[in-house]
């Protein structure tokens, strides 16, 4: 992955601002983090103090048990939630509850633990779909879509990195389980986005497949524009293969957020990972 | 573009219409007229429920609104250009669409049927109660109108209808279908099918769900409404039957027959419907019977409606004379 | 007791009972929209089928020679007869079960138009009606004040309907099982509960409550063409006014709606069914589970 950003010449990008109460020294270049932030549903505290970043370059993983607060936590990265404390930022700009559409405007794609695709449309229509929102093209009415070079051109390269070119025509619903989750990652990499959230990738997937997935996933980003990817994954082999830094969540608080050596040779936390990791 | 040979079956349908006129008996003509309203209306009704998903139950509310328009422009005001209570209809329509849509479209599934329906039922009784305004269920007169500026003072309105309103008819339907082709053709339009299959993951594809969704009842809205003036044109009058639930009902019924998957589906339908209505009419009372049987059979055994099977039938054709053709999928 | 008052209470009566009768109906559309998940729009048809049955049934005992008193039997005896169109409507119903709900509610829509032509068919165009026959049963009058006792009668009826209901889902081990469809289709079947007799009990049940309140409204009211496709629209309102699949629900939405069109017939004639489909709206955008419905929309 490269850690300059591959040309963005997208005209929705924004140079990362200061907001107004940082503190004086710290300049960062976070694309994404959070600042003490918690979540409570009514009595149920499901996340509590938790601050994390990720920078332009960074590969970083998010573990821990079912209802550590992944989910939230996810939702929370990606707009769908407002903290009950604390911030969001991403690129600078606070994203609480902004929800998805504005973020895959402004450079963020989310891929889902359970396959989402769409049935009807066909493989080239679903990275249509997410090219036309990253060519600003949403509002036209009136151009046929299958005229659009500049689209056309687009979707086939996406297709061809991931290797769907010979199923552009095929209808979703007919697509093999495997072709379904490449095409939805696909599609989120259509975005252009400079972070990508991957949400359990692997899950669903035979052992002896998810290095090959996650393999294609990581060689797909060093040709696009991606400059971060936050993986939420249960399988420690992978996170192991591909992270810069591993978080650990455990019942709603950050346990441990370190590079994969650290990581792994504290016993405690692997432990906590690990040993308590119930039902995959 | 359409597919060749389906741009010829276009061709050749739309040919075969224009000359009824000219082959048949006025009253076949005349029985087509509220056929193109209907296709119009349909086009629009489909956008919102085969490409947006969204089954409204009280679309019969915009032909309401596109007739009584007609009834104001025309009769009250006294402006009989057909063509300035088209822009009236349409804009009457837009205005209603906008606050309606906003209020509705927060909702999928039943939810959004039942809030449709009862749009269009409240719109009924407010059409029906007040009676002073709107004439109540006597209605409002809808004089004849000016095509183009000409009176046709020489043809009686059985001979217009059948005549220059009919060409009228036919040009305008089929512009409002190229419109159509091309919104559902656009990139707008894939964002809509985005939604309907996946609304969750559209929004995360950077698709403005509730905006498109609005969108999409807003363009019905006004098609409806240009339906509607054509139906007031034919019949003269704007009564509040038209608005009742059980026309939305129909409106289905027709989307559902001719196969809403399929972009002249609807306008199938609404052929299919007009000319079955009229032979069963002529047939026996009880054809209200015999249509909800079809409707039971067509839902049942022919969830495509005629125009899928029209296209199952002609893929199969297709393949016996070359069967080394790729069998493309029918585009929705 | 003064004409106001007796006034005030003769709008009243006739609210609850109106009420009565839309909860009969309303009941028999939670229960198969709450287990089968299908929106029944024929219930006016079934509602204007123990109607007309009704009065049929009723004229031929009567002119047989049985006795007037014998009324309310016979009135629910005909709703009865007439749930027999339930089963094997539900076993059409049964072909778009796996289908989108469309197809379903366009199935019931068919069914809506199929029936007004047996209607005109059987009854004619022209509205029937019994001759004030339930007034054997007298009037209950307190001073000037006085309401047939047939209407109180059928109000009793009702509660007792609705209490049996209530009973029937919550102690008997066929209402938990259908309460337990209703909640989680694939987890009932999972434990052996069988769906498909259910389902038919649950329409067939739905369709008798249907029948029962048509047949009940007839001696106060004229059965007409109209009927079916009008009173949709009501006990559509009541269903989502309670909330869609709530028995409770059912029974609050139905004096509401009760209540607001006799209230208006006092107040403002002219507002009389557009304060209801207000009030729908109203709910629908405020809280579309209704007042007793469950949050998930």
């Amino acid at each position: 992955m490269s850690s300059q950003p591959t040309g963005n010449a997208s005209s929705t990008a924004r140079e990362p601002r200061k907001p107004p109460h940082w503190p004086a020294d710290g300049v960062t270049t976070s694309l994404i983090e959070t600042r003490g932030v918690s979540k409570s549903y009514g009595a149920v505290r499901a996340l509590e103090d938790v601050s994390i970043s990720v920078r332009e370059g960074e590969f970083v993983s998010i573990v821990g048990p079912n209802g550590a607060g992944k989910t939230t936590l996810v939702n929370l990265l990606t707009g769908l939630l407002v903290p009950t404390q604390g911030e969001v930022y991403f690129k600078g700009r606070n994203i609480a509850g902004v929800g998805p559409v504005a973020l895959a405007t402004r450079g963020m794609a989310r891929t889902f633990q359970l396959v989402e695709i769409f049935p009807q449309l066909t493989v080239a229509e679903t990275i249509a779909a997410a090219v036309v929102t990253r060519q600003g093209k949403r509002w036209r009415l009136l151009s046929v879509l299958l005229e659009d070079a500049e689209i056309a051109t687009r979707v086939a390269e996406v297709a061809s990195i991931f290797g769907l070119s010979s199923r552009l025509a095929t209808v979703s619903h007919l697509l093999s389980q495997g072709e379904k989750k490449l095409l939805d990652v696909a599609s989120a990499f259509a975005l252009e986005p400079q972070l990508i959230l991957l949400d359990e990738p692997t899950s669903g997937v035979s052992t002896s497949e998810k290095h090959t997935l996650m393999k294609t996933l990581v060689d797909a980003t060093r040709t696009a524009s991606v400059e971060a990817i936050i993986l939420v994954e249960h399988d420690m082999d992978l996170v192991a293969s591909y992270s810069h830094r591993i978080v650990a969540l455990s019942e709603g608080r950050v346990l441990a957020d370190l590079p994969p050596d650290q990581f792994f040779a504290d016993p405690l936390i692997t432990n906590v990972v690990v040993g308590r990791r119930g039902g995959s | 573009m359409m597919r060749g040979s389906a741009l010829l079956l276009v061709a050749i349908a739309t040919l075969s219409l224009g000359l009824v006129p000219i082959l048949a008996p006025p009253f076949y003509a005349n029985l087509l007229v509220p056929f193109y309203g209907y296709a119009i209306a349909l086009l629009g009704f489909n956008l919102l429920f085969g490409y947006a998903g969204l089954l409204s139950f009280g679309h019969a509310l915009f032909l309401g609104i596109g007739a009584y328009a007609a009834a104001v422009i025309a009769g009250i005001w006294g402006i009989k250009e057909f063509e300035v209570v088209l822009v009236g209809a349409a804009l009457a329509g837009l205005a209603a669409a906008l606050p309606l849509g906003w209020l509705a479209v927060r909702y999928t599934g039943i939810f959004f049927g039942m809030l449709t329906l009862a749009f269009g039922m409240l719109a009924h009784s407010i059409l029906f109660k007040f009676y002073h305004l709107t004439g109540g269920d006597s209605g409002m007169r809808i004089p004849r109108m000016r095509l183009f500026g000409l009176e046709f003072a020489a043809y009686n309105k059985i001979e217009l209808l059948a005549g220059p309103f009919y060409y009228y008819c036919l040009t305008l339907s089929v512009l409002a279908a190229f419109l159509m082709w091309r919104i559902v053709r656009s990139p707008f339009g894939l964002h809509l099918r985005s939604l309907r299959d996946n609304a969750q993951k559209a929004e995360y594809l950077g698709v403005r769900v509730r905006q498109f969704r609005l969108a999409a009842f807003t363009i019905s809205g006004i098609y409806g409404a240009i339906g509607g003036a054509i139906l007031g044109f034919r019949t003269g009058l704007a009564d509040p039957e038209l608005v009742y639930w059980t026309h939305s009902g129909h409106l289905v019924f027709m989307t559902v027959l001719g196969g809403f998957s399929n972009f002249l589906g609807p306008v199938v339908g609404a052929l299919a419907m007009t000319l079955l209505q009229d032979q069963l009419q002529s047939l026996t009372q009880y054809w209200r019977f015999v249509l909800g049987a079809i409707l039971a059979l067509v839902v049942i055994f022919l969830p495509r409606g005629l125009a899928g099977l029209a296209s199952d039938v002609g893929l199969r054709l297709g393949r016996r004379w070359a069967p080394s053709a790729a069998g493309a999928r029918d585009t929705a | 007791m003064s004409a106001a008052t007796s006034a005030f209470g003769n709008i009243l009566i006739g609210g609850i009972f109106h009420a009565a009768v839309l909860f009969l109906v309303a009941a028999g559309l939670q229960l198969v929209f709450g287990v089968q998940k299908i929106v029944n729009l024929a219930c006016g048809s079934f509602y204007a089928l123990g109607a007309y049955f009704a009065i049929t049934f009723v004229n031929f005992a009567l002119s047989a020679g049985l006795p007037s008193w014998t009324l309310l039997a016979l009135l629910l005896i005909a709703g009865l007869l007439m749930a027999a169109v339930g089963p094997p409507i539900e076993r059409l119903l049964r072909t778009v079960y796996d289908r989108d709900e469309s197809f379903q509610l366009l199935l019931t829509f068919a069914l809506v138009l199929m029936f007004q032509d047996v209607f005109r068919f059987v009854w004619g165009a022209n509205p029937r009606s019994l001759d004030n026959v339930h007034l054997i049963y007298g009037k209950w009058a307190v001073g000037d004040f006085s309401v047939p006792v047939y209407n109180l009668m059928v109000i009793g009826a009702a509660l007792i309907a609705a209490f049996l209901i209530g009973l029937f889902l919550r102690r008997t081990n066929f209402g938990r099982m259908l309460r337990a469809t209703a909640e989680n289709r694939a987890m009932a079947e999972a434990l052996g509960v069988n769906v498909r007799a259910i389902y038919a009990a649950v329409f067939t049940l739905g369709t008798l409550l249907g029948t029962i309140g048509g047949a009940l409204v007839v001696p106060t009211a004229a059965a007409s063409l109209d009927m079916a496709v009008e009173f949709v629209i009501e006990a559509f309102a009541v269903v989502v006014i309670g909330g869609l699949g709530s028995m409770p629900g059912a029974l609050a939405g139905a004096l509401l709606v009760g209540l607001i069109r006799a209230g208006s017939l006092v107040v403002y004639p002219e507002f009389e069914i557009l304060a209801i489909y207000l009030i729908v709206i109203g709910v629908l955008l405020l809280k579309p589970s209704g007042l007793f419905g469950k949050p998930a929309a």
